[in-house]
């Protein structure tokens, strides 16, 4: 039989379907019918006759449910029809409806958001042709069993890549950051500095003109410059005539040969323009000089395993033939969408597992109340399974309603979703890639779709079942919600949420603890009342670096003259910033081989950064301004550094020597004072040894300055950014920071974690809370009688005060208990983002048991006064 | 759902081919087609009117049989129903099927214990 035919014929019946029904109405009849007049034939009287027919026929409302069901059409009718009863159904209660969409929305909408989190950071592929195939390679160093990652040197690159027999491209980049000079006022810029292959690896060739050639990676040949689409449009208006032209970076003239397609942005977040990276023969040699990222494309076929395999062998050989140089280094090869988001997927993982769980007790949370609600519709049940709904139908139709929840919910949940991505896109932490990337798009909304449906499976069977149990006559009979199995299910549903709930409290409690921890760790500086900018000036311009020290020096006179500023110095790399430079070094007088030579992170400074910043001397003497070019080179050492290098407290006086230059012309000196420690790399990271070389020796061409302010540092910013190019035109200037936002921004990512658990752990507790009222509530309503009875017999209204109080609080403890134990066991997974608190910090889990507590106790307050008013004449007539 | 094999029951899948053949002698209302399966059967089987309904029902959809209202032998209105020219095809090719399966089934229960 065709198909056309079977919708043919149901289309008919949906048009014909009253007449249908006539029909099937009147061939019942007869049949009845026939079969008394059979039965009055064989004998019996014309009553016993009827009577008998009818008993052979069986119920004829559930013989015509049975007829009609037979068509596709049906299905689809009573699909609609579910849907209409249960509009009314919601509709009628519109209480019941709100209390149910919004916490079901609550839950969707929080998983929404953090679903679509994960998709932006972790589950989009990176936007390159092929980009799955894409590895980064690290160098990394081994100390203690932790292995670090750190950026490459150029030769290791050069051997990685012509060594190499498993990869189809591999090319290394660094990032700059330049003046747009010579059209105006000078412009930031972000550059990338790569090499030729950048285009092949990425697979990616320039909209206009052509990408590098490998000649052009020397230095020298380098000054050409393939444009970004943006600072095309921007600077050209779109021109097809900029290929060949000329642009200024740091007032070098740099030829226009390509320019990027649009939408092409690399690395992740974008730069304004590629440059080729312009390697000089100094540093085709230096293999201590770790500096170049490092990006490959797998040959087809080859996995990652074996790259890292093939590495590793040209890494060993390496080390054997420069053990000085390379003798402590190794490599590393990771696919770079995992490489991105190391240590942020796990993270990422168990908050979505909370929300998840969040989710949970939304869904438990709705179960209790249709449980709750299918008791008072217990009568209208039984009336539809009278009157022939089979029981298939009714689970159907409880299921309709449930899932109508859910739509809705899931639809307020978009609303509740996107103001949540809004508020991540602002605030969200700036060092987790791609999160300001986070949108509604086709993937969140089938996810919000699929758990929408899924939790309407979740929280409407059990209610569906269970009030579509087939006791039909008793029912009729009574409304009186006597199930004692029900019961149960509802009060372990309420344990459950109130646990889950526990376990959710807990969790957040030792992130906001070991937060509040870290905030109160004082950085080694005082950062309030202080401005930062970086300043850069173009080489070009100073033929030396005492020019380049006038430069400095009138820069500060100029800055200090500034309204409201006590102090202000510089520094080449700020706390805080996520720079390093560290560089190993020989103390004179002691031999020790090459390989182990101690290394310490280095920094020049001028004597005003440490008073700027309130860094303290400890012993000796700080930098003067008489510490200059020409002087004696001299140094300061952290406390750290000089304790862990010179354990006899013998610092003061040392002679060292670095391998690198901590600028371009010190890397020696003797160390003259030991100043305080300084967090660095954040207060969650261990403190690093330091030594500064005095700037005014160091002969720099880029520096960070920092200013500090009696009035707003804010305020400052502009003028500070005048004054500085007032100096230099051409210099280059960032915008201006308060140091306390920089600060504040070394926790982002923690303080990120923090605030999203924070705010699924409410959301549970405002869950639990309303589920706990709902059925002390409802207990309370079905109580009514007894209550009336117990005070009519004397019971004084404190006594039901507390017998009601006692039922809630008693499930509320049981949840409590199942929760601290599910904490204790579970919040292990939280270890990686705690600093400073056990897992099972006791402080932390009585804190949150009491507020748990204390809001059970409010959620079961009001019921139980409202017990207490019940009229014992008005309750004895219940019913 | 059709109920499993019991005594006075259809065997499971059969009633529409019963039906078919019924209507195969000749046109027949409801009752009537009811009566007839059980007269043939010697009253092995009974169907009553919660399985006939809904299978007539399904039969008409599949275009296996039709209906019209016709006086009945005692001159009251009745729907009967006609087998037609696919139900007729449909019914030759299960009845064959169906003896198929018989005689394979009673050589298997017949079989001796030599032969198996």
């Amino acid at each position: 039989m065709s198909v056309l035919k079977v919708i043919g014929s149901g289309l008919r019946a949906l048009f014909h379907k009253q007449q249908e029904e006539r029909e099937l109405d009147e061939e019942l009849r007869a049949y009845v019918e026939s079969a008394a007049e059979e039965k009055m034939r064989i004998g019996m009287s014309r009553e016993d006759a009827w009577r008998a027919a009818r008993v052979e026929t069986g119920g004829l409302e559930g013989l015509k449910e049975d007829v009609r069901d037979v068509g596709w059409e049906v299905a689809l009718e009573s699909f609609v029809q579910d849907l209409r009863y249960g509009l009314r159904m919601l509709r009628k209660n519109p209480g019941f409806t709100a209390i149910a969409v919004l916490a079901l929305a609550l839950g969707i909408g929080a998983n929404t958001a953090m679903f679509s989190v994960i998709e932006a950071v972790l589950l989009r592929p990176l936007p390159y042709n092929d980009a799955k195939e894409l590895v980064r390679v690290d160098s990394t160093w081994e100390r203690g069993g932790i292995m670090t990652t750190y950026s490459s040197s150029p030769p290791d690159f050069f051997d990685w890549r012509d060594q190499s027999r498993s990869f189809a491209s591999m090319f290394a980049y660094h990032m700059g950051e330049n003046a747009l000079t010579g059209r105006g006022d000078a412009k930031r810029m972000r550059t990338v500095m790569a090499t030729a292959e950048m285009f092949a690896t990425l697979l990616v060739r320039p909209a206009l003109g052509r990408g590098f050639v490998a000649e052009e990676n020397r230095k020298g040949a380098n000054h050409v410059v393939v444009l970004s689409h943006a600072l095309w449009r921007a600077e050209f208006g779109g021109a097809a005539d900029a290929l060949g032209k000329t642009i200024e970076m740091d007032s070098e003239p740099y030829t226009i040969i390509g320019v990027m397609p649009d939408g092409f942005q690399f690395p992740l977040t974008g730069s304004d323009a590629y440059v080729p990276i312009g390697f000089d023969e100094k540093v085709m040699t230096q293999r201590g000089a770790h500096y170049l990222h490092v990006l490959a494309r797998l040959r087809t076929g080859v996995s990652v395993a074996q790259a890292n395999e093939d590495l590793g062998g040209i890494m060993a050989e390496l080390r054997r033939l420069y053990p000085d140089k390379d003798g402590k280094w190794g490599v590393h090869a990771d696919r770079w969408s995992s490489a991105l988001v190391g240590d942020i997927r796990p993270a990422l993982l168990v908050l979505l597992g909370a929300v998840g769980l969040v989710m949970l007790i939304a869904c438990a949370n709705i179960s209790n109340l249709l449980v709750a609600r299918a008791a008072v519709r217990r009568r209208e049940l039984a009336m539809r399974r009278a009157l022939g709904a089979g029981r298939l139908r009714l689970v159907r139709q409880m299921m309709t309603e449930g899932l109508l929840l859910a739509v809705f919910a899931g639809g307020a949940s978009l609303l509740l979703a996107h103001w949540a991505l809004v508020s991540i896109i602002s605030f969200g932490p700036k060092d987790i890639p791609r999160i300001d990337n986070v949108e509604l798009n086709t993937a969140v909304l089938m996810f919000t779709l699929a758990i929408s449906v899924v939790s309407a499976l979740l929280f409407g069977l059990v209610p569906a079942l269970r009030s579509s149990a087939p006791e039909v006559s008793g029912l009729v009979k009574s409304a009186v919600w006597s199930s004692r199995e029900a019961g149960r299910a509802r009060n372990a549903l309420l344990i459950a949420e109130v646990a889950l709930s526990m376990m959710l409290l807990a969790g957040a409690g030792l992130l906001i603890r070991s937060f509040i921890g870290l905030r109160s760790l004082s950085p080694g500086f005082d950062p309030s009342g202080v401005l930062t900018l970086n300043v850069g000036v173009p080489d070009a311009h100073y033929k030396n670096s005492s020019a380049l020290q006038s430069y400095w020096d009138e820069l500060l006179a100029q800055l200090r003259g500034l309204p409201g500023v006590t102090s202000a110095g510089l520094v080449n790399e700020l706390p805080m910033s996520g720079d390093d430079f560290s560089s190993s070094f020989r103390v004179e007088g002691r031999t020790v081989p090459e390989k182990d030579e101690p290394s310490a992170e280095l920094r020049a400074a001028t004597p005003d950064y440490f008073r700027t910043l309130v860094i303290p001397l400890k012993k000796g003497r700080m930098f003067t301004d008489a510490d200059r070019l020409g002087g004696a080179r001299v140094l300061l050492a952290s406390e750290t550094a000089a304790r862990m290098f010179f354990p006899g407290g013998d610092a003061i006086g040392q002679k060292l020597r670095f391998g690198a230059r901590g600028g371009y012309e010190v890397n020696q000196g003797e160390v003259v004072g030991i100043v305080g420690d300084v967090h660095y790399f954040g207060v969650d990271a261990p403190v690093p040894p330091m030594f500064y070389v005095a700037l005014a020796q160091a002969g720099l061409d880029g520096v960070s300055v920092v200013i500090r302010t009696t009035g707003s540092p804010a305020a400052l910013g502009l003028l500070s950014r005048k004054v500085i190019q007032g100096i230099d035109r051409d210099a280059l200037v960032s915008e201006a920071t308060p140091f306390e936002e920089m600060v504040a921004g070394a926790l982002g990512q923690r303080r990120f974690y923090m605030m999203l658990l924070g705010t699924f752990a409410a959301l549970a507790l405002v869950l639990a809370a309303v589920g706990l009222y709902g059925v002390i509530s409802y207990s309370v309503t079905q109580r009514t009688q007894e209550i009336g009875i117990r005070m009519a017999l004397g019971a004084a209204r404190k006594e039901v005060l507390a017998m009601v109080m006692r039922q809630g609080l008693g499930f509320a403890a049981a949840g409590l208990a199942v929760g601290l134990v599910m904490a204790m066991m579970l919040n292990r997974a939280l270890k990686g983002l705690l600093v400073g608190v056990s897992t099972t910090d006791p402080l932390t889990l009585v804190v949150t048991a009491t507020v748990l507590l204390l809001v059970a106790v409010l959620a079961c307050y009001v019921p139980a006064r409202r017990a207490t008013r019940v009229d014992p004449m008005v309750a004895l007539r219940f019913e | 759902m059709s109920p499993g094999p019991k005594p006075g029951g259809v065997v499971q899948g059969t009633l529409d081919m019963l039906i078919l053949k019924t209507l195969a002698l000749q046109p027949m209302h409801g009752y009537g087609i009811g009566q007839r399966i059980e007269q043939i059967s010697k009253g092995v089987f009974q169907v009553n009117a919660g399985s006939l309904f809904p299978a007539f029902r399904r039969l008409e959809r599949q275009g296996l049989i039709a209906s019209e209202w016709r006086a009945s032998e005692n001159n009251r209105r009745a729907k009967y129903y006609a087998i037609t020219d696919s139900g007729r095809k449909k019914f030759k090719a299960e009845a064959r099927e169906w003896k198929t399966q018989i005689a394979a089934i009673a050589r298997i229960l017949e079989a001796t214990e030599g032969e198996l």
